[in-house]
């Protein structure tokens, strides 16, 4: 579904994404660790369409981002760190507004967002504006507006930062439940629960650069590796994910 | 460009929806169209009235006050057009407009669309109420003036609205935002006054040329807004500012070094070069027709005067004097070529010309063209190719390109024109030598 092939990503002087490559198929999840400053909303933008890579390509569901970027979109759904809600709409008429952009039928719109607004439990909210709602219930509008229209990909940026512990989980179900209708998910997090209950496959990035990618034991395998640093014998994704940018920081401090 | 009108629709339905969902904010606008327009109608009958009847001042008042009232609502479009795209921005609802598939041009479509509406209902709203206030009764209704009134508000309107765009799309907070719209309601404030002043000397008929004047200004600043909003230039230039001015210098001296010279620059400009010497063969047939039209009474003491002083000088200083003269219009021409959109590079040549027409007309075109020999042999075609160059300027300014790179454009055209101007230099020298020396009546 996702094929991204050496993307680079450049601003100005600043390299933002580097040399990354990874394949996503239908129906499987990819989790992006990283800190701050990585690159990996930069990386989410060019897979969404919405930036042209530097160099390099992205082909969503087969299309060339840069040959077609409207075409990209129209498969991508894409929940952003920042919810972006308009404030003086009621979230019943924001989702209508996007179904209609999306270009959902009258009816299956109507039926769509009244059933994400009972699965996300804010049902009661529907008519009220959205400058009014709880960080935790603009996230949930976030990731309904985005998905609404059943995209092929979904590219989530800390989806459940804001959510309580049990929203948190009605949104991981629902992230599965894309999952297993066929569609190919991206998720960056800093939550490392998330990344566990979420991922059969993890990406570690650093300073634009993909380290490396694979499952919990692949990742372990491939920090322990690198170095023969000790690992424990069951080791948690925290301790895989900083050995491996620890890694990585010890290799660029070390003099060529 | 590809563009869906149900989609633009769309935007523009969403957009307008956010700006009359705010009570207070509609409260405000509705009011101030309605209120300042009773108020100033009022005044204008009470002038009348108390005045003893509707004099000539009363009825020049009374247009003045039209151009007033609906100049205020007019000013709002800027608040609603910078609030639309940069206020977005700031709020990060721009980014998910920009994630959906709809393109660029349906959501500038739309948003304009939105802004002009609302602008336009206020404006023509504060019309009707003001002339339903004002002229009943009063046995006269100026209805020639309000409709270029009503047309050039439209055309007013529409470059405030595209000039906020282009400044919103280059603005990441409201707050730059507002400064950078001073460069647009201080200009239009100023067009407001040259309006008011045509009105009070009875030259209202000229206001119809300020309405095609606006429409000219809105259609390049609608191109420019729509060739510049692209989701690279909004998304992108978020992260990629930093260091401007090392950046601006690099650019200055890769621009500078890149620039081609001499004869591959001619080529390489020749379009904006032929134009601008077209002007002066245009600039000759003006200045020509001029002379029946200006009165010879103030031309003549005018150019009697420049001839004495002229010929009073000796030829090494008026050699001096003559070089001086034509490289300060060129680099003026430079300079003001990016605010003037390159209307100076046609001035280089088509004012020579203008003067030499109006001598051809007072005396005869041989005796004209053979003034300005043979120093005009090298002058006009440097001034042609200035001119270009400036004109290039120009070009350069009102061109915005989805991947940016405006100021690297705008910068190697300057870097041309500073570039030509080396070896330009010598060649004005010999001119002004030539002038002095050889010229006839010398």
């Amino acid at each position: 579904m996702l094929e991204v092939h050496r993307l680079a990503k450049r601003y100005g002087e600043v390299l933002a994404v580097s040399d990354l490559s990874l394949s996503v198929r239908a129906g499987t999840i990819l989790v992006l660790l990283g800190q701050n400053g990585a690159g990996k909303t930069t990386a989410m933008r060019c897979m969404s369409g919405l930036l042209k890579p530097s160099a390099g390509r992205v082909l969503v569901g087969g299309v060339d981002s840069l040959a077609d970027p409207d075409a990209v979109r129209a498969q991508v759904g894409m929940v952003p760190e920042v919810p972006g809600l308009y404030e003086r709409m009621s979230a019943r008429a924001y989702l209508d507004w996007f179904g209609r952009v999306y270009e959902l039928d009258d009816m299956t719109r109507a039926r769509r967002i009244s059933d994400l607004l009972e699965l996300f439990q804010l049902s009661e909210a529907a008519d009220r504006w959205l400058g009014t709602f709880s960080k935790g219930m603009r996230q949930k509008i976030a990731l309904i507006r985005a998905t609404m229209h059943w995209p092929r990909l979904v590219l989530a940026d800390e989806p459940t930062s804001a959510l309580d512990p049990d929203s948190a989980r009605v949104a991981w179900g629902y992230l599965e439940g894309l999952r297993a209708g066929g569609a190919a998910l991206v998720v960056c997090t800093h939550n490392m629960e998330e990344a566990q209950v979420l991922a059969g496959e993890i990406g570690v990035m650093a300073r634009g650069r993909l380290l490396a990618t694979g499952d919990l034991n692949a990742l372990a395998h491939a920090a322990g590796l690198k170095r023969h640093r000790q690992v424990v014998e069951r080791p948690t994704l925290e301790e895989v994910y900083l050995a491996i940018v620890g890694n990585q920081e010890e290799d660029e401090a070390r003099p060529a | 460009m590809k563009l869906d009108r149900r989609k633009a629709f769309l935007v523009a339905e969403r957009d307008f929806r956010d700006a009359a969902g705010d009570l207070r904010l509609v409260l405000a606008m509705v009011g101030l169209a309605a209120v300042v327009p009773i108020v100033a109608g009022t005044g204008i009958r009470a002038l009348a009235y108390y005045g003893g009847g509707v004099s000539l001042l009363v009825q020049r008042v009374s247009i003045v006050g039209a151009f007033f009232v609906v100049f205020l609502p007019a000013s709002y479009s800027l608040v609603l057009a910078l609030e639309s795209f940069v206020g977005e921005r700031e709020r990060s609802t721009l980014e998910v407009l920009l994630s959906t598939p709809l393109r660029e041009a349906e959501i500038y479509a739309g948003k304009v669309a939105s802004v002009l509406g609302i602008s336009l209902v206020l404006c023509f709203g504060a019309l009707l109420v003001y002339c339903g206030v004002t002229f009943p009764g009063l046995g006269y209704f100026p209805a020639g003036i309000l409709v270029s009134l009503a047309v050039s508000t439209i055309c007013q309107v529409a470059a405030m609205v595209t000039g906020a765009v282009i400044v919103s799309a280059n603005a990441k907070t409201m707050r730059a935002a507002n400064v950078m719209a001073s460069f647009i309601i201080l200009p239009m404030s100023i067009v407001l006054q040259l309006e008011a002043a045509l009105i009070l000397v009875d030259r209202g008929e000229l206001l119809w040329g300020f309405a095609a004047a606006m429409a000219i200004g809105a259609a390049i600043l609608l191109r420019m807004g729509l060739g510049g909003f692209s989701r690279e230039a909004l998304l992108a230039r978020e992260t990629g500012s930093r260091n401007r001015l090392r950046r601006a210098a690099r650019a200055v001296a890769a621009a500078y070094r890149q620039a081609p010279s001499g004869l591959a620059l001619v080529r390489a400009r020749s379009v904006p070069v032929l134009s601008s010497l077209v002007a002066f063969p245009v600039g000759a047939g003006l200045g020509y027709l001029a002379a029946g039209i200006l009165p010879g009474q103030v031309m003549r003491p005018v150019l009697g005067t420049l001839l004495a002083s002229a010929a009073g000088t000796d030829p090494a200083g008026l050699a001096v004097a003559i070089f001086l003269h034509n490289l300060l219009a060129i680099v003026l021409a430079g300079l003001l070529a990016g605010v003037s959109l390159g209307f100076t590079g046609y001035l280089l040549t088509a004012l020579p010309g203008a003067l030499v027409g109006y001598a051809a007309a007072v005396s005869s075109w041989g005796l004209a063209l053979t003034g300005i020999l043979p120093n005009g042999l090298i002058e006009v075609p440097v001034a042609a190719i200035a001119g270009g160059l400036a004109i290039n300027i120009g070009a350069a300014v009102i061109h915005l390109e989805p991947d940016g790179g405006w100021t690297r454009r705008v910068l190697g055209a300057q870097a041309e024109l500073a570039k030509a101007l080396l070896w330009m230099v010598p060649l004005l020298a010999v001119a002004a030598v030539l002038e002095a020396f050889l010229s006839p009546g010398r």
